[in-house]
């Protein structure tokens, strides 16, 4: 009897402290926090080639990492890099372990049932690549075909959609689908046009070429929902450096091609 | 990007093996320690207690220790707990740790000749003098070597833990790996530290074999 006094003791501590800790999620404004602390927490995914990877020294570096300096400068406060997965993208802003993300996030109907967006700060064209001789014109082709991916990315929810009977190999990282690319375990891949260029370098037999364009996206800077004062800093901020050319300059620097004109009013 | 292995590569996969063996340590401490309460609650006589620690070692080990750790991290920030990384890697490494090894540690318990129990019980000793006195010292000879190859197998499933933002051997291969793209130079690196780390835990398990089985020991 004892026993089962005990147990049910401790099931109703747990649901009581269950029920305490609870509201804390909806805590007070995080501009007003970060302000106070002097330093931004900003996620990034490292295994990005030139959004986010390491440079010669294991620095971090990319057009998403200068994009996060430059914020934290303008911002006047301190820069905490928090270096993340893929996968763990959307969970870490939901559950508030960054304050905000700049991780090549595409801004998508799903995401942002759980999360809010700021207005895209740069653009991502996803496309299907093969060597020459394997035909491909559309998703129909890839059926029956096997196709490298990373995980948890619009190029994984648009294939797994569209090229039902094809078999999809799911990478974890970007650096893991070139590796894959480069090895030979695979030869169609669905990616960005620039990864394709860094498996091409490595991949001298059989490079692969663009079969077809799946979507361009738009890439978004995320935080946790609600949190409406930081979302309209962040926005003014890329409006600002997209017009002044500032951002444009730090995304080109890295891919070799510019901004789109109209980015902020899509 | 691109470049060549430098230095600088070596010493930041040298900064994931420091992760890596934090990681194992934390698990190996904690899952240890939960793992002897597991082992007592699966031997226990209350049938109560051993259903409910059947339970759990059964819900643990059919759960991916990836998932636990998405869980344990995330799952618990959702309805607003909030574990910093390392305590939430650690609470999750031994949650897993002690499920198995309580297991483990249960089957070498349970070993121990029945006679040996008994033999106790007519000397009156306590349950517990009779564990800790007579049973344990022969369980731990028989626990030795599935115990060591548990914690080899932890020591490289603590790669996982870079979901929650660590970046140990594996994540830092994985970095390196990205800018450099010459996998099989940066992989094979970090196959040789794994193995410069496993293989102490293997000549340490069979030292301890030999001392453990003082009684039966042969001459070489």
């Amino acid at each position: 009897m004892r026993i089962r006094k005990l147990l049910a003791a401790t099931v109703t501590a747990v649901t009581a402290l269950w029920l305490a800790a609870a509201p804390v999620a909806a805590k007070a404004d995080v501009l007003d926090d970060v302000m106070k602390a002097k330093k931004i927490r900003i996620a990034v995914a490292m295994g990005i080639p030139l959004f986010a990877f390491v440079d010669k020294n294991v620095k971090a570096t990319g057009s998403d990492v200068e994009t996060a300096r430059m914020l934290a400068k303008d911002m006047g406060v301190e820069l905490e890099l928090v270096e993340i997965t893929n996968a763990a993208r959307v969970p870490t802003v939901q559950t508030r372990k960054a304050d905000l993300l700049i991780a090549t996030l595409a801004i998508t109907p799903e995401r942002k049932k759980v999360i809010d967006f700021s207005v895209p700060y740069a653009t991502l064209d996803i496309i299907v690549a093969a060597p020459a001789d394997i035909a491909i014109k559309g998703y129909e082709d890839l059926v029956g075909k096997k196709i490298g991916l990373t995980r948890a990315t619009v190029n994984d929810s648009l294939v797994t959609k569209n090229a039902k009977g094809a078999e999809i190999l799911r990478f974890e990282d970007d650096a893991t689908l070139i590796t894959a690319l480069v090895s030979g375990q695979v030869d169609i891949v669905s990616s960005q046009t620039t990864a394709i260029a860094a498996i091409n370098e490595r991949r001298t037999q059989s490079p692969l070429k663009v079969k077809f364009t799946q979507q361009e996206l738009n890439l978004g800077m995320a935080m946790a929902q609600g949190e409406d004062r930081l979302r309209e800093w962040v926005n003014k901020w890329i409006k600002t450096n997209v017009d002044n050319g500032r951002l444009n300059a730090v995304f080109s620097s890295f891919h070799d091609r510019d901004l789109p004109a109209d980015l902020t009013s899509r | 990007m691109g470049g060549s292995f430098t230095v600088n590569h070596f010493l930041y996969l040298l900064q994931g093996v420091g992760w890596t063996v934090v990681l194992s340590a934390l698990a190996f401490a904690l899952g240890g320690v939960a793992g002897f309460g597991v082992m007592l609650l699966r031997t226990a006589r209350s049938a109560l207690l051993r259903r409910i620690s059947f339970l759990y070692v059964q819900l643990i080990q059919g759960t991916p220790l990836l998932i636990l750790l998405f869980v344990v991290y995330f799952g618990l920030g959702v309805v607003g707990i909030e574990l910093p990384p390392l305590l939430a890697a650690g609470v999750s490494l031994m949650v897993y740790c002690s499920a198995f090894l309580g297991e483990i540690w249960r089957g070498c318990v349970e070993s121990v000749p029945r006679t040996q129990w008994e033999a106790s019980e007519g000397l009156a000793l306590t349950r517990w003098q009779t564990l800790v006195d007579v049973i344990l010292p022969q369980a731990a000879r028989i626990a030795t070597p599935p115990t060591v190859g548990f914690l080899v197998q932890v020591l490289k499933s603590t790669s996982l833990a870079s979901v929650v933002g660590f970046v140990e051997l594996t994540r830092a291969a994985q970095v390196v790996n990205n800018s450099l793209f010459t996998p099989f130079l940066v992989f094979g690196i970090a196959g040789v530290l794994y193995f410069a780390l496993c293989y102490p835990l293997s000549r340490w398990s069979r030292s301890l074999e030999r001392k453990l089985n003082v009684g039966r020991r042969q001459a070489a």
